[in-house]
């Protein structure tokens, strides 16, 4: 219910002052921005587009000082008028809120401002300034009145600098700053903004859906930055140096030796919450049922995709800290929640992953059938295949049904086995295919033939044996409320399909063995884990969750996202027995529920630059083999790439009515220097 | 496309920035961290600013011209009074970060900064007095290069040039904000870290931040101090490299002049750096012959110092394949120490040998180890030629004014047309080649001029048939260390079909050594005419090839004995040792740097 007692945004002045607070009306632009945490309100608001007043007792000086003071500290300092702009009208407006004389008049202050917006190289420097403007240009009197206050204000609140791809970013990686690392010809620290999400890089480098480069200012110009590439990049580069390393020593001061945790999966989900539990000192054992770690990322991703060793060499690290891995520990039937509490785990993180391939509701449909296999089987078998455990050889026309990156996967993996033909049938169409347009792409240059708008609606055996399916098409539906048109069947289109091999990969569900109802855990009716989705918390007590079995076949970010989220709040869990409040998390909130990073556009024009792509194996030589089809690419065109950033920093920030309590950071906090 | 630049109209082609645009019709704009020749434009000074209007808008706004490209339609500006009164603030704003004692500073007069603080009419620096902390680094730990990072104005054309001119990328952006600056990579020191000390960052650094570290000072004290015999030398490349500090053509042969100036100076003895080229070529040619012989291919010269450290940091696995022969300057040091006291009755322990040369890196050579004996370097001080026009101001000498002189020392200062061109890429190996042409059959090489070594590509190669056992060489030559880079790593994977490898750190040779004159807003301006000094000079030589050297001869005959004997050997060769760093980091160190705390 904020009422706007003054400002200035988007170029819009509002100007409520002297106005009886219950008469100025209620914004209808702004939601959720009332408190920050509970009972403590937002008094004012500081942005890329200007300012907005919500209190008449905010010191309006003071306010701009700290959010000039954010600008000022995160200034990379390569252009001039940020880097000495900043420092000088932060040391002015630091003068005036204290009731002193500046150095300067406030027609320098103004024009050093003005310099930065119109001047600056970043989006840092070209928006941090637009507030103090505004504030300038239309309140210039209410900041010589809060001049002459004699005593130091005191004001609470906070800043936080973010830019449209750490927003786009589940686990909010730093972007702009890695990248910079990089071209500062600094790759370990490159990396190292990334491992403090993360230790998985290489492999996210390789498979990450990349939401960072759909929300990519560049795209407004040319093409996204390839994120993902460079990622790859310096993560390959440390690693082919040997240039960093982990051990049990780097983690923080050990905790007490009884706040065990058990991790139950040793997919992404499980090894990011390991990871950053290991790096705040506990104890964590983590339990797998496999025979290796990696989940989804080892059983589900191919190697032409993701080399077994890259994966390894990552999932390695929780050892290096000193975790434990305890393979062939089936949950439901080596242990359970009880089990593991008995055995004195003071907190249980579950990430049992999906790992039961899904349906397809086809009569006929018998998951034991020969030449029926689901989508997350089949590549397991692949896998097997790739490490010459199980040789396989296909043969005949291979059908794969789903759009998905499973399906993707099977498909690709199929031609490299020797199948004659394969197939892909989707429901919808190539644009509704949530699979990434990249691997859509890959795919079709290997000679994968997709069949859209088509069903299969019958499976037909011969002799114990799958022989045929039978395919409907589908036709789309009139749009829906929600913008999305459905799918129906087109009567009287049935046709007989040769099949030789049909894989269902279109989803995954939790094993329902896993869970039993002595474990206390609840589950919703599409067999998910329930969860807090701010805390990870599961409906019981100690109890955590997080990645595929909460949410569903999903991506790995979004599950080592998960994984983070979990070790923060089983933290607090351990030391205060609540989660706490995050401050960055909140502010993150308000940024999203406002689109304060959408509609971004382009003012002045910029050059073109050309994006790098990866050299590829040619796809008549890597239909043939499981080998790694995108090659490295080489030191000058990563530092060409990171060239390409734009760095569209913008800093936020809010004054508070009482202090903002502690919460954790954004990143692992290193370990205080000796 | 059509635009316009202060109305008037152009064809902009594609892809073209306003900058170019302006330049290509003859508009200036001012531009400070921007270098065309190296491609270099990172957009960080913001100097260069204009004011457009887009095709159907009415408000204009204010761009930097370097890295906006344009577009159908565009008004660009450059003479606004908004322009010129933000250009007039950006180089203020640069003053206010900049340590402003002008007078103390190595580029006073020879400023990119200056420069520009005149044509943005510059009259005072408003926020110099604003107090701002300078909390920047001054690296005095290198023999050869001194950091002045107070004077960094942060175009980064230093990072540029090694990363992708010399593709050595020893450096690295560090810190924030006011102390942004440029570091060695890894926080090292400059003497600990990967650099290779070519100097090629200080010919593209606009203001004083990179300099050689200067030794004038030192050579006045010998040269006022009875006790010392001075000996000085001088390298090929000077004398085609030095007459534009005095206003004299670029590339003209300024020999005679610099042989006046150093007697004026005081100099007691005025020795040739071509002498000992062309004893070099008697030994390294010898050496050659023998690895031919005996089958070891490749043999790389070993005569550029900063050559010499791009391997023993880089790349120790290729030393083994090095040349033992020590380069020209060193050779004349050990034989001014030994062979002259001996011929002219001095006491080795008083002569001092100075060394003027185009390189930074001679200055790291000189305090190499190897090369001390005793505590009795080879030679005592290196001055770059910069500082050697610093030297000769201080001493009130203008080399314009003075008459061409003549050598006059009967023993080490001669030298061959093959001598002379050892100062730019090629030269050393078609010096080589002569040599060893008459070494194996007797007679002299015909066509003497071999113009398959001439050409200025960054690596090239030939095949020159030298008769008799040996028959036809593979040959190569490398300027530039990118390229060298490239041949080195062809070499350990066993791609390499070479007998012999003539290598130059910086690009062109010693004729654009790192140790030459600056030249602002250009890099390389020079390099082919100074090289067509250099063979101008072999043309007109009496004797033109290493082993018709008289002095030479006489050297071998009474002292040496011969090429390769034990003396020589003693005297005239060195070995390397591998100097690369590993650096193993703990992640929680970087995180101590990176994290980012929350305001």
């Amino acid at each position: 219910m904020a009422r706007v007692h003054y400002g200035v945004w988007n170029g819009v002045v509002h100007n409520n002052r002297g106005i009886t607070p219950i008469d100025i009306p209620i914004s209808s632009e702004l939601s959720g921005i009332d408190t920050f945490n509970e009972g403590n309100h937002i008094r004012a608001f500081f942005g890329d587009k200007g300012f907005l007043v919500f209190d008449p007792g905010v010191n309006l000086l003071d306010a701009l000082w700290r959010h000039m003071a954010k600008a000022a500290q995160e200034s990379c300092g390569k252009c001039t008028p940020c880097r000495v702009g900043t420092r000088l009208v932060l040391n002015a407006l630091d003068q005036l809120r204290q009731g002193k004389k500046p150095p300067g008049s406030w027609d320098e202050i103004r024009m050093l401002a003005e310099q930065i917006r119109s001047t600056s190289l970043c989006g840092l420097g070209q928006t941090c300034a637009t507030a103090l403007l505004g504030a300038f240009d239309h309140f210039r009197g209410k900041l010589e009145e809060d001049a002459l206050t004699s005593q130091m204000p005191q004001q609470y609140g906070m800043a936080y600098m973010t830019s449209p791809c750490i927003e786009a970013c589940p686990s909010k990686v730093d972007v702009p700053s890695s990248i910079s690392y990089l071209r500062n010809g600094k790759p370990t620290h490159s990396l190292g903004v990334i491992l403090q999400k993360y230790p998985m890089a290489a492999t996210c480098g390789r498979v990450c859906l990349h939401f960072c480069e759909m929300a990519c200012r560049r795209n407004l110009v040319d093409e996204a930055v390839n994120i993902k590439s460079l990622k790859r990049y310096v993560a390959d580069y440390q690693r082919s140096l040997n240039t960093y390393s982990f051990s049990k020593s780097m983690a923080a001061p050990a905790q007490p030796p009884n706040l065990r945790v058990a991790v139950i999966g040793a997919g992404p989900a499980g090894i990011n919450c390991a990871y950053h539990l290991l790096l705040k000192g506990y104890h964590v054992d983590v339990l797998e049922s496999s025979q290796q770690a990696g989940g989804m990322a080892e059983r589900g991703i191919p190697s032409y995709r993701l080399p077994k060793e890259i994966l390894k060499s990552e999932t390695d690290t929780i050892e290096s800290l000193g975790g434990k891995f305890r393979y062939g520990m089936t949950m439901g039937r080596d242990f359970s929640i009880n089990s593991l509490f008995d055995l004195g785990y003071k907190s249980i993180f579950l990430a049992l992953g999906c790992s039961q391939g899904a349906l397809l509701g086809s009569a006929g449909e018998d998951p034991s059938l020969e030449g029926y296999v689901s989508g997350i089987d089949f590549l397991l078998q692949v896998h097997k295949h790739v490490d010459g455990t199980r040789p396989m050889r296909l043969s005949g026309d291979v059908v794969v049904v789903g759009g998905g990156n499973v399906a993707m996967d099977c498909a690709r993996s199929a031609i490299r086995l020797g199948a004659d033909r394969v197939h892909i049938i989707y429901r919808r169409t190539r644009e509704d295919m949530p699979a990434d347009s990249e691997e859509i792409a890959a795919a079709e240059k290997e000679g994968i033939l997709f069949h859209y708008l088509t069903h299969p609606t019958r499976i037909v055996p011969e002799n114990g044996r799958l022989k045929e399916i039978e395919l409907v098409a589908m036709r789309q539906t009139a749009l829906d409320p929600s913008g999305r048109r459905g799918v129906e069947p087109d009567p009287g289109t049935d046709r007989l399909f040769k099949c030789d091999l049909l894989i269902a990969a279109i989803g995954q569900q939790v094993d329902r063995a896993a869970l039993t109802p002595e474990d206390n855990i609840k589950v919703n009716k599409r067999g998910l884990i329930e969860v807090d989705h701010s805390t990870q918390a599961t409906s019981r007590a100690g109890v955590f969750a997080g990645g595929d079995c909460t949410l569903g076949p999903a991506t790995l970010i979004h599950a080592m996202t998960n994984g983070l989220n979990a070790a923060r709040c089983i933290d607090d869990y351990l030391h205060y027995g609540r989660v706490r409040f995050s401050p960055v998390n909140r502010i993150s909130q308000i940024l999203k529920d406002n689109e304060m990073l959408a509609n971004e556009c382009m003012e002045v024009p910029v050059k073109s630059q050309v994006r790098v792509h990866h050299p590829e194996l040619d796809p008549e030589v890597r239909r043939q083999m499981f080998g790694e089809v995108e090659q490295p690419i080489t030191a000058t065109q990563a530092y060409a790439e990171a060239e390409r950033c734009m760095r569209c920093y913008r800093v936020y920030s809010v004054i508070t009515e009482s202090p903002i309590p502690e919460g954790h950071t954004l990143e692992t906090q290193p370990p205080a220097a000796p | 496309m059509q635009a316009f630049i202060n109305e008037q109209e152009l064809n902009a082609m594609p892809a073209e920035t306003i900058l170019e645009a302006a330049r290509r019709t003859g508009h200036y704009i001012p531009t400070l961290c921007e270098l065309a020749d190296i491609d270099h434009r990172p957009g960080t000074c913001r100097v260069c600013l204009v004011e457009i209007q887009r095709k159907g808008q009415d408000e204009t706004r204010v761009v930097t011209s370097c890295n906006t490209p344009m577009e159908e339609g565009l008004q660009v500006r450059t003479r606004t009074k908004k322009v010129r009164e933000m250009q007039r603030l950006q180089v203020e704003l640069l003053l206010a970060d900049h340590d402003q004692d002008c007078a103390a500073c190595i580029r006073h007069g020879n400023c990119e900064l200056q420069d520009v603080a005149q044509f943005v009419g510059l009259q005072e620096s408003r926020f110099a007095r604003w107090t701002l902390p300078m909390e920047r680094h001054v690296d005095i730990s290198s023999p050869a290069l001194v950091r002045d990072m107070r004077r960094c104005i942060r175009c980064f054309r230093c990072v540029t040039i090694c990363r992708e001119g010399q593709a050595i990328d020893a450096l690295e952006i560090t810190g924030s904000g006011m102390s942004t600056e440029v570091g060695l990579r890894n926080g090292s020191s400059q003497v600990e870290s990967d650099c290779v000390t070519c100097g090629q960052c200080i010919m593209v650094c606009p203001t004083g931040a990179l300099a050689e570290k200067d030794d004038t000072e030192i050579v006045i004290d010998y040269l006022y101090d009875p006790q010392f015999i001075t000996v000085f030398q001088f390298a090929p490349a000077i004398r085609v490299g030095f007459g534009e500090e005095f206003g004299l053509a670029a590339g003209q042969n300024v020999e005679g002049q610099i042989i006046g100036a150093l007697r004026k100076l005081g100099a007691d003895i005025i020795l040739d750096t071509n002498f000992a080229a062309d004893l070099v070529i008697m030994e390294e040619g010898t050496e050659l012959l023998s690895h031919l012989k005996e089958g070891r291919r490749p043999t790389l010269t070993s005569c550029c110092p900063a050559w010499i450290n791009f391997a023993e940091r880089h790349y120790p696995d290729v030393l083994p394949y090095l040349s033992t022969t020590k380069s020209p300057q060193q050779s004349l040091g050990m034989i001014a120490k030994t062979y002259l006291p001996k011929k002219m009755g001095l006491d080795p322990e008083r002569v001092r040998v100075i060394s003027i040369m185009p390189c930074t890196a001679k200055k790291d050579e000189i305090v190499r180890p190897q090369l001390n004996h005793d505590g009795m370097r080879e030679v005592d001080v290196v001055l770059t030629i910069r500082e050697f026009a610093r030297l000769l101001r201080r001493e009130g000498i203008d080399l314009k004014a003075l008459e061409p002189s003549t050598f006059d020392n009967p023993y080490m200062t001669e030298y061959s047309g093959a001598g002379a061109i050892f100062g730019t890429t090629g030269g050393v190996m078609e010096a080589a080649v002569r040599t060893m042409y008459y070494v194996l059959n007797g007679r002299e090489l015909e066509s003497i001029e071999i113009s398959a070594l001439r050409g200025f590509e960054n690596v090239r190669t030939a095949q020159i048939d030298l008769h008799d056992e040996i028959g036809i060489v593979k040959l190569a030559m490398c300027h530039g260390l990118k390229g060298t880079r490239a041949i080195v790593e062809d070499i350990l994977s066993g791609r390499a079909d070479f007998d012999f490898i003539e290598i130059m750190a910086c690009p062109g040779g010693c004729v654009d050594g790192g140790g030459q004159l600056r030249s602002k807003k250009s890099y390389l301006s020079h390099a082919l005419k100074r090289r067509d000094t250099l063979f101008g000079i072999d043309r007109n030589a009496a004797v033109r090839q290493s082993h018709n050297n008289r002095q030479i001869q006489a050297l071998y005959r009474d002292f040496l004995g011969k090429p390769q004997s034990e003396l020589a050997h003693h005297l005239l060769h060195t070995y390397y040792t591998d100097r690369k760093q590993t650096l193993n980091r703990m992640i929680k160190d970087v995180w101590r740097e990176v994290h980012r705390p929350l305001a």
